[in-house]
């Protein structure tokens, strides 16, 4: 026979150190809380509001430069590490916890236009518009470097002259190649003074390439003509090339999703292209007002940072049509580069006002150490601030925004424009016959033509 | 050799038909026929024949002359001497492709060479002969060139480099020499195998095209593979990254265990930390502490100095402050003074100077209450309010409001200091406590009683102004007789209430306390009395009302006793009234209401049925409590009427017959006081109004637009009357589009609640298609408070978990494990709603070296 009895033992009432917490039994009937919808959307809103005071993405302004800084690398094995370029031929190592110069790598005629650095962290490629390619031994990072402010001077490893100036230069993830883009795109090891392969498609110089992070043997390029175009090295030979009705500045593979690219283009808008379809892009990311000069995805493939011509950085979901987030200060000017950091929780921008600025990727974290419950906490603020984001009150505050007085004026004008044309083509469209006016989405509309 | 070029030609034609250069027709034909002979005759039967080669390149120019037959110069040469002779049997060839002998009847009605000749082509190109078949049906054309054909004067064919050659006649020479067959059976075996035939090269850009296309699929391939993880990736409702990884110590022990002293202090520090013998000694006992706690000579010097210099520093500040104290100069005080007012502490700090401001405060207090500069009684104060601008112009309400507070922050009290004023205050709030807690009604009705004593006593006459005139003066001294009277009355009145001590007693009191005040004296004591007690008494404040006599004391106590400014219009009205009283008819109507909830009490007053009469149509008039009274008095005369009033209507009627009445009729009867109907009709018009309100009529602000009379005779702007008949019109629409317009019988509110607006979204929200998933998906709260401790976790967790400070690699490949079930059927948007069901998918996963997994 089986009798039901209450049991209950002193252990779970009772705490084993005083600062446990005490055990608090809830009856979680739904009926005894009638509010429980009204409480959260209450704390949704507060959340929100907490996370606009708590708001602070500034971090620190890295200053060194003499010039516009114009290209960055992350070591990709260092956390701690940033390499910056700058027009005048200068290059330096940064510790980004102290956010002080740790050496400096002398030797460019001009502008470095490209900045790389091996996956094992040991070997920096730089090229520029002196038409060398310069290879730099990576000091170790050693406990001293952060507290000692000496800054030390590094001999280049080797240098290679070739026939035309640099415009841009990646290093292959896991390998021994580097591909710079120039007057065409050349494949170069590091121990030939010559490219040991060289890609030509159009006449048009390759403005930039980038090597897909998790298919070591592809990487995308583009040129000058507008095209985007993707090259695989075992094959030697291109693959696929679209040709758009605007320049792309510079592309980003997502790490996490191999097939996928997304390009930084002249017209202020970032497509994403799934690299077996480029006929339509997958995503279009609007939001800058000027043209896109770099982008970078965050490591955790969710994300990516755009830094443009407009003065500001920002950060787009890697499948969202407009940025999460935009950062600005009054001083920073022209973004030319932008990096995520390794670990995703910082962002890096590079601009003409010769500073790197350090920001945080979540504008409102708290960094540091933080225990269990206040995890826990901020967790749930973030969960329940997901859950009503739709809601107007909820959705305004979260979207809010302070703009720098010219893009506000720009994303007006912006706006004014597309209206007009979309009256036009709904006239047009109204006073022809049906299914003359084909409009295309927007997906395809910047696309011109796939090229076979 | 001819296999080969033919090959080429085939190609080209493919890729490029009817395109090319213009090459002569008889160039396309040898190309065709690689076996026939160069330059001879037998060609031109065949120059027609373009249609039947389709893979070439197509002729479009027109036959040229020479070509044609119109100008056959040379005659056609049926047999060329450089052509194999007859006798000549090439056996490999022929025994190859015998299975197409069986065509070669077909050719028996034409000459042998013809025969022979389709079978040559199809032992060169393994083709059936029937696809030779049309060309030998051609009627032959002769082809001529311009000039005889020497070395001089090479033919087309050569100068443009294709001077062909065929194996054949190269073969020609040798033919018979030893090694022959040898050779002629190789070149039969070679020209067999179609492999071994090496293609001409594409041009580069064909070739490049090619090259890409084939790159395209293998990258497209490579890219698929991945599509198993990024699909599992961006289903996950959590992507994990990094957890993994050690990241080394982390408590604070751990850390200090690795410190290594670098400078001479932490060095020093250390080397006193690490020495065994002061350990021990202090773990025996603290005897030998004290033998190693030696303490150097040059410490102890160092700190008697230190000692030293502290004392004569605060010796030479005493001295300083000493000299300070001695200056007499009233200038450096009088600085010194003002910089100690200048800082607030210096105020706090002196108690005399708070003194003197506290009494300064006063001072300005005392002023304030005297003058009441800033309580408005200043001339523009006034004159806005009088005009009423300072509800107009907010800046003037502001202002005003201003003045009104600076005025409060004067005359406030100053608690600390003065103590005298507050106790005067409070002795006047006693006054008026007494008045109004104190309302026993012996004790009332004494007071009544002295009051009207008094009264009564001294009723001077001024002599002075408008009240002396002689008709003035008759007229108040009857009036004071009537008052005296009334006041004697009273008194009576008074006694017996004492006597009898009853509970309505305190009202009449009041009522005849009032009654007496009139005059310009008793002006300033009424209303005084008549406001404090006002929340007990009925009393009559006003001297008008009096001037009607006795009988009107009971209207008078109707009357709003607060607004003097009434008392005015009401003299007429109460002799209107009087004038209802000999009219029966005007008392047939009552608000039920008042019956229904009022005390049906009885009155032993000594006022007439008459008079009280006319109070049934003050009603309206009077307000709050008074109706009480009124009431009081219905009550009794509607005794007096002889019962005509049936379940709360009178009726004027007398009684009739008794007829009894139909079922109808008593249903109409019994439920005759509540017209539901009506009720409701105007319950729902209230609504409809309150939530579809009528537009404002168009208004004019006085002064505008009516400059001239032109103006004034147009009337209200058209504008103004069209957006007025816009809004009526929408309003009917809008009546008309709800929907409890077509029921009358029910009210289906459509007002809209601001505040559970803002739980509401206008649109669906993007991921979401139908509105009860999104509606699932905000059902259930996440929080702690609503939720067992096992699975906040889970609804909580964000959609990316990493660690600050660990390099995240990218994508590693891994094989699709078949085991594994995708489950594809929870789109992104909603995983938070089933976070276990991604755990069981990711968890296989974990187990491998990968860095980044999914699971829940």
């Amino acid at each position: 026979m089986k009798i039901k009895t209450l049991s209950r033992s002193v252990d779970e009432y009772t705490r084993e150190r005083s600062q446990d917490l005490q055990r608090v039994f809830h009856n979680f009937d739904p009926s005894l809380r009638p509010m429980e919808k009204a409480v959260e959307y209450k704390r949704a809103l507060t959340a929100a509001k907490l996370e606009k005071i708590f708001a602070r993405p500034f971090v620190g302004a890295m200053d060194g430069h003499r010039d516009g800084v114009s290209c960055m690398a992350k070591n990709p094995n260092y956390l701690k590490g940033i390499f910056s370029a700058s027009m005048d031929g200068d290059i330096r190592l940064w510790d980004i916890s102290s956010r002080r110069t740790v050496c400096q790598f002398p030797g460019h005629q001009g502008a470095v236009r490209g900045l790389t650095v091996s996956t094992d962290g040991n070997v920096l490629v730089s090229c520029g518009t002196d038409c060398t390619v310069r290879l730099w031994k990576v000091p170790r990072p050693t406990l001293e470097d952060s507290s000692v402010s000496s800054e030390n001077f590094i001999e280049p490893a080797a240098e290679y002259v070739w026939k035309n100036a640099f415009w841009a230069v990646d290093h292959q993830f896991e390998g021994e190649l580097f591909a710079t883009a120039g007057a065409q795109l050349e494949i170069w090891n590091h121990n030939r003074a010559s490219p040991v392969q060289s890609f030509q498609w159009g006449t048009d110089s390759v403005i930039s390439v980038r090597f897909n992070p998790g298919e070591p043997d592809i990487l995308a390029t583009s040129a000058s003509d507008r095209s985007i175009t993707i090259y695989d090295l075992r094959m030697s030979s291109a693959a696929r090339r679209i040709i758009m009705m605007t320049k792309t500045n510079s592309i980003a593979w997502n790490p996490m999703e191999p097939m996928n690219l997304t390009a930084a283009n002249e017209d202020g808008s970032c497509y994403s292209f799934d690299g077996r379809k480029m006929d339509e892009a997958k995503c279009v990311h609007k939001d800058h007002v000027s043209a896109v000069m770099d982008i970078d995805f965050s490591p955790t493939g969710r994300e990516f940072v755009t830094g443009s011509y407009d003065r500001s950085v920002r950060i787009f979901p890697y499948n969202g049509g407009h940025s999460r987030e935009i950062y600005h200060t009054k001083r920073m000017q022209r973004v030319f580069c932008v990096k995520y950091s390794c670990d995703a929780t910082y962002v890096l921008s590079g601009s003409d006002d010769t500073n790197l600025r350090l920001w945080k990727a979540k504008a409102s974290e708290q960094l540091g150490v933080i225990l269990p419950r206040e995890q826990k906490k901020h967790e749930y603020n973030e969960a329940v601030k997901n859950r009503y984001k739709h809601l107007p009150e909820v959705k305004r505050i979260v979207r809010h925004r302070h703009l720098p007085k010219p893009i506000y004026k720009a994303l007006g004008i912006i706006r004014t424009v597309n209206d007009s044309k979309r009256r036009k083509e709904d006239r047009r469209r109204a006073h022809s016959a049906p299914g003359t006016i084909v409009t295309k989405p927007l997906r395809q509309r910047r696309i011109i033509k796939e090229v076979e | 050799m001819g296999e080969k070029r033919r090959s080429t030609s085939k190609t080209l034609g493919k890729n490029k038909r009817r395109k090319g250069p213009h090459l002569p027709n008889s160039i396309l034909k040898t190309i065709a026929n690689e076996k026939r002979p160069l330059n001879s005759d037998e060609e031109d039967d065949e120059i027609d024949s373009d249609d039947a080669i389709v893979d070439l390149y197509e002729y479009e120019e027109g036959v040229p002359e020479e070509e044609s037959r119109k100008n056959n110069r040379y005659d056609p040469v049926v047999n060329y001497n450089y052509e194999l002779p007859e006798d000549f049997e090439d056996e490999n060839v022929e025994s190859d492709d015998d299975d197409e002998g069986g065509n070669s009847d077909n050719e028996e009605g034409e000459g042998d060479d013809v025969v022979r000749h389709t079978r040559m082509l199809q032992a060169v190109t393994g083709m059936p002969s029937a696809a030779f078949d049309g060309e030998s049906k051609r009627k032959p054309v002769l082809f001529t060139e311009a000039y005889p054909e020497s070395e001089f004067n090479p033919t087309r064919d050569v100068l443009e480099g294709k001077g062909l050659l065929t194996i054949d006649e190269l073969m020609a020479p040798i033919e018979g020499k030893p090694g022959f067959n040898e050779l002629e059976k190789r070149i039969s075996r070679m020209q067999k195998d179609a492999q071994a035939v090496v293609h001409a090269p594409l041009p580069k850009p064909e070739r490049e095209r090619l090259e890409r296309k084939a790159v395209k699929g293998l990258v497209d391939k490579e890219f698929n593979k991945w599509v198993h993880m990024v699909k599992r990736n961006r289903e996950a409702p959590t992507v994990y990254f990094n957890q993994n990884v050690s990241l080394g110590y982390s408590t604070v022990g751990a850390i200090a265990s690795e410190f290594q002293p670098r400078t001479d202090f932490e060095k020093k520090m250390a080397s006193v930390l690490n020495d065994n013998e002061l350990g021990e000694a202090h773990d025996e006992d603290g005897a030998k502490l004290l033998e190693l706690n030696e303490v150097s000579v040059e410490d102890q010097i160092k700190y008697r100095d230190h000692i030293a210099k502290m004392r004569s520093l605060l010796f030479r500040h005493e001295l300083k402050s000493k000299r300070i104290k001695k200056i007499k100069s009233k200038t450096y005080h009088r600085l010194k003074g003002k910089d100690l007012k200048k800082s607030a502490m210096g105020a706090l700090m002196d108690p005399e100077m708070a003194k003197e401001e506290a009494m300064k405060q006063e001072a300005r207090r005392v002023e304030e209450r005297m003058t009441l500069k800033h309580k408005n009684t200043g001339k523009w104060a006034k004159r806005m309010i009088s005009r009423g601008l300072n509800v107009k112009y907010d800046g003037t309400r502001a202002a005003i409001s201003e003045q009104l507070q600076i005025n409060a922050t004067l005359s406030r009290k100053m608690n600390s200091t003065n103590d005298g004023s507050s106790s005067d205050e409070s002795d006047d709030e006693e006054e008026l406590n007494d008045g109004s807690d104190q309302d026993t009604p012996s004790k009332l009705i004494a007071k009544a009683r002295e009051k009207t004593l008094k009264t009564v006593e001294d009723d001077e006459v001024p002599n002075s102004g408008l009240l002396s005139l002689p008709f003035m003066a008759r007229a108040m001294k009857k009036k004071n007789e009537e008052a005296i009277e009334g006041g004697k009355r009273a008194l009576e009145e008074y006694e017996e209430w004492e006597n009898s001590g009853g509970e309505e007693n305190p009202k009449k009191t009041a009522v005849v306390s009032g009654r007496r005040v009139f005059g310009a004296t008793a002006k300033v004591e009424a209303p005084k009395e008549s406001r404090k007690d006002s929340d007990n008494f009925y009393d009559n404040s006003d001297s008008d009302n009096d001037t009607e006599g006795i009988e009107n004391n009971d209207l008078g106590a109707v009357r709003d006793t607060a607004s003097p400014a009434r008392n005015t219009g009401a003299i007429t009205e109460t002799e209107k009234f009087d004038d209802d009283v000999e009219n029966p008819a005007s008392k047939t109507t009552f608000d039920v209401a008042l019956f229904a909830s009022g005390s049906w009490k009885k009155m032993k007053g000594c006022q007439n049925a008459e008079t009280k009469k006319k109070l049934k149509k003050h009603v309206p008039y009077s307000k709050g409590q008074d109706k009480k009274e009124s009431r009081d008095d219905e009550s009794e005369d509607s005794e007096s009427e002889a019962e005509e009033m049936v379940d709360g209507i009178l009726t004027s009627a007398s009684k009739e017959t008794y007829e009894i009445p139909s079922q109808a009729e008593l249903i109409q009867r019994a439920f005759a006081g509540d017209d539901v109907v009506d009720e409701f009709e105007k319950e729902k018009q209230e609504v409809l109004n309150q939530e579809v309100p009528e537009p404002e009529k168009p208004v004019l602000v006085p002064g505008w637009g009516q400059w001239t009379n032109i103006q004034k005779k147009r009337g209200l702007p058209s504008w103004m009357v069209r957006e007025h008949e816009d809004a009526k019109k929408k309003r009917t629409l809008d009546l008309k589009t709800r929907k409890d317009a077509r029921l009358r019988h029910v009210i289906i509110s459509e007002k809209v609640d601001k505040k559970v607006e803002k739980l509401h979204t206008t649109t669906l929200p993007f991921p979401y298609t139908s509105k009860e998933v999104f509606e699932h998906s905000m059902r259930m709260p996440i929080g702690p408070e609503f939720n067992p401790a096992t699975i906040v976790g889970s609804l909580n967790r964000p959609e990316v978990v990493k660690r600050a400070g660990v390099i995240i690699k990218p994508l590693k490949f891994e094989e699709a494990n078949p085991n594994e079930k995708v489950d594809d059927e929870h789109p992104r948007s909603n995983q938070k709603q089933n976070p276990k069901k991604g755990g069981k998918t990711g968890k296989g996963q974990s187990k491998g070296k990968s860095k980044q997994k999914t699971k829940a």
